[in-house]
């Protein structure tokens, strides 16, 4: 072994932290089992050595007991080697195959340690055998009052360390201390145990490292009226006079209450202690604290010599020099922390004067510490919960003699063993609980790439084929047993006979029912209002929404506020950005009322989707809501009631289907579910749409292929999603009114050009969603619709060609333009449009995240019109 | 030049007036670097606003430095207080209002009083090195601020003009920059080792009334005050110093 050189200059400790930094380069290395050796072979000798240690530091600081130091030491090497002798600290701790993560324990690297003089040798082990534990290398800046006996410690714990095959070097420490080095070694470290004083612990924590800093305490001990007072008084004399009360946990003061006062005051005088008189208790005061600061004179030492220094005459064996005093304030001396043993008692009136009392004493210099409490556990758990809730302090001992109860495992076994006892960010420390070996570990997290989990919705009976009403309809009685049916339709639809069918069926199965036909496009919130009056005065257990989308729409929202009168729009239509983990739980639905929506005309897809809109009139704020919960119970597809569809209701609706095809095939979320049905559903739009827009009245097939067309493609985005052209669509709508479908269609193929884009600007995040395939998807299209290309280019270009075309089968104009949106308008508010476009709930599956400026450039090319088409 | 009257006899200086200037004639050993740095001092103090006595000249009379001030006639506040003691709450009122007034000021080059302290902590060869390192602890943990600090606030050092009634503050020799409570916590000292502890404590206990202060947090400052001082004082004074010092950094 190399001879190791004195550290007594910056240069020197610079030299020497290279040389702990290989060391410990080296033991990252070791296996459990190898640090687990080290770890034994270093408690066993720091133990053999309690006896030598002790002595060593209290002949060197010239404080304390040597057979009470004998005991930390003994703690400090066998409960902390048995607290952690099987506790993992190297590799993998933690595993879940299914979701692809793993935790493993790593080193911090070096771990700077700052030792006091009130607990030198045991803090020195404690440090040292927690650092190897955790395979950390450690280098120690003793105080100079106790520099050789926490160098003894170091070393011993070091030479059994490197016996057990733990690198050279791997601990060390500062021969000659220094400011300026304590300061180099803090900010050189990876982490800092810093035990001291609060100018130590100020220094570790401005050192920019991160640091456990742990300082001073005031303990107050409260004694209720119902303890055992025997125990109480004899467990603060042991405590107080263990190390001549030099733990920091150590009580400084006695709260009595008032009935009990004169029977502890004897107990106290019983077992040795010493009360003061007035007199005395002043010159006491003038002793032990010089211009509100302790006196260094009287740390650790016995009271008989802290009475002698302050001219007052006591017994040689007296245990503690008790002050009976009044204020709490940090001007009455004995109200400081004393670190000796000398208490102050104070007289409570009840027990809320007591905590009162022991607020006050942590406020004057112990927050964060410790506090301590003895009562009748039994009887007493309500002036216990009182206590715990008003104490500002991290550990709150019951019972217990606080110097002994505070470093753990003595008198409560679950209290993690410790000689650094965090406070807090009351005491300006990172910690609150008893330091141990999971300060010193960093943990890594190995997490593994996983797709997000997706399910496929849809109502719970779709009913379809051309004259299924009466059929499906006929499952409310029989299956169903309802009574009350409350139909929700619009007058235009009311008056020409559409709600005859429903009306008759339910009155021949017995049903009692009510109608409410205003309803107008776009439904408004108070429209919705208007409608629930009547339907929560009728109390039906079935809604029937006949329409197109506003109607079915309506007849959501109606469910809604039926059910739940007091739910707020604002909440229900917060935006979400994963439906599955959104914020706002959404209540409960079909508790009152079965829900069944009927489509008479083939486009919005509402009866087998999830979402409804409703705008508030008064404020013109559109609530999109989102939710499973709002999917229809039933949808019933009948093509009778679509035959007489107008064309512009045709072709309007027929070209959203259309778009809801597109975008939920590309969307983020699509799935081999929903491009099944988008696929399907546009190659018979294709085929189709034109033939029900010519001649819609006659051709049924036409008009049944459109029908479950749009139905199949509701269910698609009802699962996937859309995307950015009905975020545009929306707000082209909103502004400026141009019907829903219409304004799909003239975004629809900027937006197949936009997310065709092999190197989109930014790509939409979706696990799923790993490159941008958006074009690849388009080009399946294009192959559902026969469309001849040699390559993806071709076949998407093939496809905004087919969509052209088909635009112009069914009688859509190529530009916004073109329907009559005036340009200095148009242009004035697109900058608003852009933005809330671009907020759109849409937006979020699209599989092109979109700049601003982008959705601006789109919204152009579709008001002008590209050249050469 | 028989119109020289010695004023005062100091270590190391002697100071007479001639007319209506002073003259602070220092020793051959002193420091040409003190002895710059404190016309400096008062230059820079004399700029701020604050009411002193004019700066002359630095000049250098038969081998000696000296630095010629403006004279002020007038009573210094300690005859006052000791001629008047039953106004002696007054006194107290605008010996803290002027201290105050001190302290509001900054002025950006004066030297940090922590690192002139931290150079004197570890210059003391009276105290022992884990003395010193307590200290450096301490020191190292007190908050650093800009106040101007006069570091020898004392009634000495303030005089009361005759001719305008004007309150003057002299002897900027120790002027620095940082926390007014170090200076607080000097004048507490000073006041207690003129032998006036009734003076010290109702000085203390007005000056942290009237700044809002935690007597606690300028008493911290004490033993840290006192290293600074021990450096300088005189013998009989040392011992109550070192007392002042044998505090415990709580652990």
């Amino acid at each position: 072994m190399e001879e190791r050189k004195i550290v007594d200059s910056l240069e020197a400790l610079e030299a020497e932290i290279k040389k702990v930094r290989e060391a410990q380069a080296k033991f990252a290395t070791y296996t459990q089992e190898q640090v687990d050796a080290i770890f034994l072979a270093s408690a066993k000798a720091a133990n053999m050595a309690r006896i030598p240690l002790a002595k060593l530091a209290v002949e060197e600081t010239g404080m304390g007991v040597v057979e009470d130091k004998v005991i930390k030491n003994h703690f400090a090497s066998e409960y902390i080697y048995n607290a952690y002798r099987h506790s993992q600290t190297v590799g993998v701790f933690e595993e879940d195959k299914e979701y692809g993560i793993k935790k493993l324990y790593e080193p911090i690297g070096l771990v700077g340690a700052v030792i006091p003089t009130t607990n030198p040798t045991s803090t020195a082990i404690f440090k040292t055998l927690i650092s190897l534990k955790t395979r950390n290398g450690i280098i120690i800046s003793p105080h100079p009052r106790a520099k050789k006996s926490t160098i003894a410690a170091a070393k011993i714990v070091l030479d059994a360390a490197v016996k057990a095959g733990a690198p050279e070097n791997i601990i060390s420490w500062i021969d000659v201390p220094s400011l300026d080095m304590t300061t180099l070694l803090m900010h050189e470290s990876d982490i800092i145990l810093a035990t001291g004083g609060p100018g130590m612990v100020h220094s570790a924590y401005s050192s920019g490292k991160p640091a456990l800093g742990v300082g001073a305490g005031n303990t107050p001990a409260i004694i209720d009226s119902s303890a055992d007072i025997v125990l109480a008084v004899n467990s603060i004399i042991h405590s107080k006079t263990f190390d001549n009360g030099m733990i920091c946990a150590s009580e400084q003061s006695c709260i009595v209450l008032d009935d009990v006062y004169d029977a502890v005051k004897a107990e106290f005088i019983k077992r040795g202690c010493y009360f003061l008189n007035p007199e005395e208790t002043e010159k006491v005061r003038k002793t032990i604290i010089i211009n509100g600061a302790l006196n260094a004179k009287i740390v650790g030492q016995k009271a008989h010599t802290i009475a002698k220094l302050a001219g007052v005459d006591v017994k040689e064996d007296t245990k503690v020099l008790i002050g009976e005093v009044e204020s709490v304030d940090i001007s009455e001396e004995f109200a400081h922390e004393k670190l000796s043993p000398v208490l102050a008692m104070y007289r409570a009136k009840d027990f809320t004067d007591a905590v009162d009392k022991a607020s006050h004493l942590i406020a004057d210099g112990g927050y964060g510490h410790t506090s301590s409490l003895y009562i009748n556990v039994i009887k007493e758990q309500e002036k216990i919960n009182v206590f715990q809730e008003a104490m500002k302090t991290c550990r709150i001992l019951i019972n217990t003699p606080s110097s002994q109860g505070g470093i753990g495992d003595l008198y409560n076994f679950k209290l993690l063993p410790s000689l650094t006892l965090g406070c807090g960010s009351w005491g300006g420390n990172s910690v609150s609980e008893n330091v141990g070996i999971k300060h010193l570990l960093n943990i890594k997290t190995v997490a593994e790439r996983r797709n997000n989990m997706l399910w496929f919705r849809a109502p719970s009976k779709v009913y379809i084929k051309k004259g299924c009403l009466p059929v499906a309809l006929r499952e409310l009685k029989e299956v169903y047993n309802k009574k009350r049916a409350f139909i929700v339709t619009d007058s235009f639809l009311y008056k020409n006979g559409y709600t005859k069918t429903i009306e008759k069926c339910l009155s021949e199965m017995g049903i009692e029912y009510a109608t409410f036909f205003d309803v107008a496009p776009d439904p408004t919130l108070q429209c919705a209002q208007e409608g629930v009056k009547q339907l929560s005065a009728f109390q039906p257990d079935v809604i029937i929404s006949i329409g197109g989308g506003s109607a079915m729409d309506a007849g959501k929202i109606m469910w809604v506020l039926y059910e739940h009168p007091e739910c707020d729009f604002q909440d229900m239509a917060m935006r979400f950005s994963d439906i599955r983990k959104r914020v706002y739980q959404f209540p409960r639905m079909g508790e009152k009322a079965f829900f069944i929506a009927i489509p008479t005309s083939a486009g919005t897809g509402s009866e087998v989707t999830p979402f409804a809109v409703i705008t508030d009139a008064t404020t013109g704020t559109k609530y999109p809501l989102a939710d499973y919960e709002l999917m229809p119970n039933m949808a019933i597809v009948d093509t009778d009631l679509m035959m007489s569809a107008p064309k512009g209701l045709t072709s309007a609706s027929g070209i959203d289907a259309v778009s809801h095809n597109l975008e939920a095939l590309v969307s983020t979320m699509a799935t081999d579910y929903t491009d099944g049905l988008a696929l399907q559903s546009l190659k018979m739009i294709f085929e189709y749409l034109p033939r029900a827009y010519n001649d819609g009245l006659h051709d049924v097939e036409a008009r049944e292929k459109m029908a479950n067309a749009a139905t199949m493609a509701g269910m698609a985005f009802a699962n996937a999603f859309l995307g950015v052209c009905h975020s545009m669509a929306h707000k082209l709508g909103a502004f400026h009114h141009i019907a829903h479908g219409v304004a799909n269609a003239l975004m629809l193929e900027e937006v197949i050009a936009f997310n065709s884009a092999d190197v989109p600007t930014k790509m939409g995040t979706f696990p799923q969603y790993d490159h941008p395939f958006a074009k690849h998807k388009y080009a399946l299209a294009a192959d559902a619709l026969g469309l001849k290309g040699k390559n993806d280019d071709e076949k998407v270009e093939a496809l905004i060609k087919a969509v052209h075309e088909l635009k112009h089968q069914i009688g859509i104009k190529d530009t916004i333009k073109e329907y009559g949106i005036d340009e200095k308008n148009f242009l004035d508010r697109l900058d608003d449009m852009v933005e809330q476009a671009f907020d759109d709930q849409c937006t979020g599956a699209n599989p092109r995240y979109p700049l601003m400026s982008e959705i601006k450039q789109m919204y152009l090319n579709a008001y002008y019109g590209k050249k050469g088409k | 030049m028989e119109q020289k009257r010695i004023v005062a006899i100091r270590t190391g200086k002697t100071i007479y007036r001639e007319n209506d200037k002073l003259y602070k004639v220092f020793e051959e050993n002193y420091k040409k670097s003190d002895i710059l740095n404190e016309a400096l001092n008062h230059a820079r103090v004399e700029e701020s606003g604050l009411v002193v006595p004019t700066l002359h000249e630095v000049g250098n009379i038969d081998g000696k430095w000296t630095l010629v001030y403006q004279y002020i006639k007038g009573k210094t506040l300690e005859q006052l207080m000791a001629k008047n003691p039953d106004k002696i709450d007054e006194y107290l009122e605008l010996f803290v209002n002027l201290q105050m007034e001190i302290h509001s000021k900054s002025i950006p080059h004066l030297n940090k009083i922590k690192d002139k302290i931290k150079d004197r902590i570890s210059q003391c060869e009276q105290l022992d090195a884990t003395t010193r390192y307590e200290l450096h602890t301490h020191l190292a943990s007190m908050p650093n601020h800009d106040h101007v600090i006069h570091g020898d606030f004392n009634p000495s050092n303030i005089i009361i003009s005759d001719d305008d009634g004007k309150v003057y503050v002299v002897d900027w020799a120790h002027a620095s920059q940082g926390n007014s409570s170090y200076d607080a916590a000097m004048t507490y000292l000073l006041l207690q080792l003129s032998g006036n502890l009734t003076l010290a404590d109702k000085y203390l206990d007005l000056y942290c009334k009237k700044t809002n202060t935690l007597k606690n947090y300028v008493q911290s400052w004490i033993p840290i005050v006192a290293a600074a001082k021990l450096v300088t004082c005189r013998k009989e004074e040392a011992e109550f110093l070192k007392h002042a010092l044998n505090i415990y950094d709580h652990e």
